[in-house]
């Protein structure tokens, strides 16, 4: 699309560029590996017909599992704070938002809902919905670790009344998380064109074509991308 | 089905403990074991309820205009009439039997200890058996539910030998209650009153006080606890609603969005 492929005979051949590291991409499976069973060991607590799941023995199971995967999903990001310090503060500023992210989220709706090819002003190497979705990750993250700690120790320590609240904030963050988990993963393995997030957390590669178009801030550098979506934007006007 | 109380006429108390012998014996609770007997300066034994403890009397040390005495309160559960335990139950372990007893059935509980910490009164307790992974199972007087469902009495109103228990329609114990208050109006107690009337839903457990409920250690006004309500009736539902909802609106965005990309244009 952008020149990117080159056809060598009859050969399509994909210029694969890295775009997660082996430490990011085992992040997020073992962060998706604590998930899960931690979401559906909860949820015996909440949906009535998983009710006899949470009953007497079983429901003891239930919370022995939930403890386990507790430990992974809290230790999995502090161990690789510790391990690369760097690396997580890079996050952090790959997290911060400016007036593209605002234009992203004014076209999203049309383009991802309703397929309409629009130019979208260019993203870095976290589209904006990425950013938001990790920014909110972080904070449901903080949020289900103290509700949680204080649900397994601190009964009878703290006071009732700050134990009902982190019962309630628990139920909250959880809600939040697993709506948040529905759209990430309908995004990431039925949504038509997002196939290249799906092949980038299992290999850690994207195709230069789909940098260039999805993430151009971070392909090209932000002045050039500038660049590029002007021009692309005076384009798309002149056509119209 | 006509609601059952017990009627406590804390003035007729003398406080020999029978109750909690009889409690003990015929639910099997162990007479030691969870809060060792110790001296706490007080003739009061155990120290608190517990697990294997399901009623006792408290020895309230009262100084009035006429000197120091002894306020005593058998305490145990109280079988609210909208019982916070049994709606943050998640496994249905507590449940409110058409009579308003408050019951336990231990096999179902999973000892999440939710009922502990909602009970407005901190009635119910675990038994712990593994601080790690959390196994517990909670318990709590329960009416004698083997009895009551068999037409008996509870063991504890079986036995008092003061008089000061009554087990029986929740109207009947109401105007016996009423009844013992105005004899004791008339014989100069005048903080006299009856607890429990409509306090929670109205309690299952009524007591006859001579002196004021705070002098007893009792909340003179216990509330639902309202993070209860908006956890159960409006968290829960509406969080129910929000992830059926992701699902459809998920559900809907794929059949829209592949009927409006055509595959072959995708790179």
């Amino acid at each position: 699309m952008n020149g990117q492929e080159q056809t060598t005979g009859h050969v399509f051949q994909i210029h694969w560029i890295p775009k997660y590291t082996f430490v990011e991409r085992l992040l997020h499976w073992v962060h998706t590996l604590s998930f899960i069973p931690l979401v559906l060991t909860g949820l015996v607590l909440y949906l009535d017909f998983l009710k006899p799941l949470a009953q007497g023995e079983a429901g003891g199971w239930m919370r022995l599992v939930h403890r386990l995967a507790a430990l992974l999903f809290i230790g999995e990001p502090i161990i690789y704070g510790v391990l690369q310090p760097r690396r997580l503060w890079m996050h952090f500023k790959e997290f911060s938002f400016d007036r593209d992210d605002i234009g992203w989220i004014k076209n999203a709706f049309g383009y991802y809902v309703l397929g309409r090819h629009g130019v979208m002003p260019p993203q870095g190497r976290f589209n904006t919905g990425e950013k938001l979705n990790g920014v909110a990750m972080i904070l449901g993250w903080i949020l289900f670790v103290i509700t949680g700690v204080v649900l397994w120790l601190g009964k009878g320590v703290v006071s009732a009344d700050l134990f009902r609240l982190m019962v309630l904030l628990h139920d909250l963050t959880m809600i939040a998380a697993v709506c948040m988990f529905i759209v990430h993963l309908y995004l990431a393995v039925a949504h038509p064109l997002m196939w290249a997030g799906l092949v980038s957390m299992r290999f850690g590669v994207v195709s230069a074509s789909y940098a260039a178009e999805h993430h151009a801030k971070w392909y090209y550098g932000p002045k050039r991308a500038k660049e590029l979506y002007e021009a692309k934007k005076k384009a798309v006007l002149t056509k119209g | 089905m006509v609601r059952k109380a017990m009627l406590i006429d804390e003035s007729r108390c003398t406080a020999c403990r029978g109750c909690q012998v009889a409690c003990k014996q015929w639910n099997d609770l162990e007479g030691w074991g969870y809060s060792h007997t110790r001296n706490t300066g007080s003739y009061e034994n155990p120290p608190q309820l517990s697990p294997q403890t399901w009623t006792r009397i408290k020895f309230n040390e009262y100084e009035g205009s006429d000197g120091f005495r002894w306020l005593f309160l058998k305490e145990g559960c109280m079988h609210c009439g909208d019982p916070a335990c049994v709606h943050s139950c998640p496994t249905a372990a507590l449940k409110q039997q058409p009579d308003g007893r408050v019951t336990v059935q231990p096999d179902l509980c999973n000892g999440c200890g939710y009922c502990t910490q909602f009970c407005p009164f901190h009635v119910p307790r675990l038994e712990v058996s593994s601080l790690l992974t959390g196994q517990a199972k909670v318990s709590k007087c329960n009416f004698c539910q083997d009895r009551t469902d068999n037409n008996l009495i509870p063991a504890c109103v079986k036995t008092c030998p003061a008089q000061a228990l009554f087990w029986g329609d929740r109207d009947k114990m109401l105007g016996a209650g009423q009844k013992r208050l105005e004899n004791l109006r008339a014989r100069g107690f005048q903080n006299a009153n009856l607890y429990g009337e409509n306090l929670v839903g109205g309690l299952g457990r009524l007591y006859v006080l001579i002196e004021k409920p705070e002098a007893y250690g009792l909340p003179a006004d216990p509330k639902y606890p309202y993070l209860a309500s908006l956890w159960q009736d409006i968290v829960h539902p509406l969080g129910k609603v929000a992830m059926g909802g992701s699902i459809l609106a998920v559900l809907a965005a794929w059949l829209i969005i592949r009927r409006n990309i055509k595959m072959e244009e995708v790179e």
